[in-house]
């Protein structure tokens, strides 16, 4: 026996989604079935909103719903310092540090030959043309991720900045706040020392 | 370290044993197909939770039967330690001191063996490819760092490799981004390569007295790192460092013609030399095989040297393969120093007369009886 064609339809949709197998499409259309009228309705004005409403802006590559983004907008920002993230969900975590008040510049994604990114195809080029332009941005933090793809990303952009006398800088590596030096791995530990500062 | 005593249930053609074994040399003597390699498998197996002839756990647990189970004790310098590993269709569980592990990873290291089985010898005669596997292999275990920038440097290769295939068809893409690539290669490779050429210092300082001891002193093996990179220009890192990128520069046009990277640590290989000769190529099977039973005996005197503790020697169709006087400096080698097992279908004058007080097991269909030597 098959699924009528609309429960089918949807457990297709849900299976679309990451980390989501038939099993669990399944068990979520069943759910929508049971969802009351206006939840269903709000949840499908909101996929559909969240293409239709957001776009990239045009300065820092965030998602935004007004083109420049609200960060770039505005004055009371640090605009001597741009950090460098590879991609949305970034800014956010930085943002809720609430620690930094400088501005941002998304990437979409780190260089990787092997998934096919080179450096026309994450948003460098517009980095690059943002520093030419204005003059006011004094420093550029790059807070890449920790991995050999992110490091190379981040070595890449810095020889393309340093000529210009701007400075570049790299978040620091180490141990995580709060942790217990027992339990973090040898290589976190390892560039932890490495990385020490005189006190 | 040394096993004292090892329990079977239902491990491949043993259904019950239990044997107590002795503190120096145990033969394991047997016609073929009698369960002599099965035995030294249920060692390597509780040593490492894994077997070293197969990757399906089913495999090692007897015909018609649910689960397995392989025990024993293992007597240290003052300390008993009693190590237990249940298998079954569902998996395994395994015990220390009647303790679960929650993780293999923190079982493993009770016991250490290091086994020696006639395709061993594929470290001197194989390919380059075999000898990296080896030498990564070995020095992965004794340094995390080595294990780390030997896994950064693979995932940057593949990412240089697809960049210059990519380049080849779009020559005017973007140079400055392979330079980077080719830095953080250099950096690793550097770290690997220094790393490579101080352990087998260490590994060809033990291995040169035991060879000189199987060789009747009549032989010198020597290492030697075979790289681009002189050995003048590899005493620190930096140096290193500075020679890849040279050489990184030296060979742009090339790599781009052939679309991969031509230079760095995993092209390198270990040249194995007899009296200055290359052994590989050079050297008789008798030659090659003392070389290869020398660099692994030397992996025992390296392990006592990290570990603290001698391991257990495992000696899988050995004897068979070396002749009269290699084989008895291989056992005066190894005599009075760590626990072996060795296996074989029979026990040749010599060995007999020089072993001192072996324990000799006869196995038969998976029943073990020790023979009361006169």
């Amino acid at each position: 026996m098959q699924y009528p064609e609309p429960i089918a339809k949807l457990i297709d949709s849900f299976m679309k989604l990451p980390g989501i197998g038939y099993k669990t499409a399944t068990r979520l259309a069943f759910f929508t079935l049971d969802m009351e009228k206006d939840d269903v309705t709000e949840f499908a004005k909101a996929l559909i909103s969240a293409q239709r409403d957001l776009s990239f802006c045009s300065i820092c590559g965030n998602i935004t719903e007004d083109d420049p983004c609200d960060i770039c907008q505005d004055p009371s920002r640090d605009q001597k310092a741009v950090l460098v993230v590879e991609d949305s969900k970034d800014v956010m975590s930085m943002e809720q540090m609430k620690e930094y008040h400088g501005l941002y510049h998304v990437l979409h994604g780190v260089l990787s030959p092997m998934d096919g990114k080179g450096p026309e195809d994450i948003n460098i080029a517009a980095l690059l043309t943002r520093l030419q332009k204005n003059e006011a941005i004094k420093e550029v933090i790059i807070a890449t991720n920790a991995t050999p793809e992110g490091e190379a990303t981040a070595m890449y952009i810095s020889r393309l900045v340093k000529p210009s006398g701007i400075k570049v800088t790299r978040l620091a590596h180490g141990l995580s706040v709060g942790s217990d030096i027992e339990y973090a791995d040898q290589m976190t530990l390892y560039k932890a020392v490495e990385g020490r500062t005189e006190m | 370290m040394y096993l004292k005593t090892l329990e079977l249930h239902n491990f491949r053609n043993y259904a019950d044993l239990v044997v107590e074994f002795g503190s120096g040399i145990n033969v394991l003597l047997g016609e073929n197909a009698q369960g002599k390699t099965n035995l030294l498998e249920s060692i390597y197996f509780l040593a490492l939770t894994r077997s070293h002839r197969t990757n399906s756990d089913r495999d090692l647990i007897s015909w018609k039967t649910k689960a397995a189970r392989v025990s024993g004790s293992v007597q240290k310098e003052h300390t008993v330690t009693p190590l237990e590993i249940n298998l079954s269709s569902k998996g395994k569980n395994a015990k220390v001191n009647h303790l679960e592990q929650s993780r293999l990873s923190q079982y493993v290291g009770q016991l250490n063996v290091i086994l020696f089985a006639p395709e061993d010898l594929s470290i001197v005669k194989g390919s380059p490819a075999v000898r990296r596997k080896f030498i990564d292999m070995e020095f992965g275990q004794m340094s995390s760092k080595y294990l780390y920038n030997s896994a950064q440097y693979r995932s940057v290769l593949k990412q240089r490799n697809q960049y210059i295939k990519q380049l080849q068809f779009n020559p005017k893409g973007d140079q400055v981004y392979l330079d980077v690539l080719s830095d953080q290669l250099a950096a690793h490779g550097a770290e690997i390569i220094f790393q490579r050429i101080q352990f087998l210092k260490k590994l060809e300082k033990w291995s040169q007295e035991v060879h000189k001891e199987i060789s009747q002193g009549k032989e010198k093996l020597s290492f030697q790192y075979v790289s681009p990179i002189s050995s003048n220009q590899a005493d620190t890192t930096e140096k290193i460092y500075a020679a890849l990128q040279a050489l990184f520069q030296k060979q742009r046009e090339k790599e781009l013609q052939q679309g991969k990277t031509l230079v760095g640590p995993h092209l390198d290989d270990v040249r194995f030399m007899v009296n200055d000769k290359n052994v590989s190529t050079f050297g008789s099977q008798g030659q090659q095989r003392t070389t290869a039973l020398s660099v692994k005996l030397a992996e025992i005197d390296l392990m006592k040297e990290e570990t603290g503790e001698y391991p257990v020697l495992l000696l899988d169709d050995v004897l068979s393969e070396l002749d009269d006087s290699r084989q008895t400096h291989l056992l005066t080698a190894i005599q009075n120093k760590v626990q072996t097992f060795i296996t074989t279908t029979s026990l040749s004058g010599v060995a007999q007369q020089l072993i001192n007080e072996p324990h000799v097991f006869n196995i038969d269909h998976g029943v073990l009886m020790q023979s009361k030597e006169e």
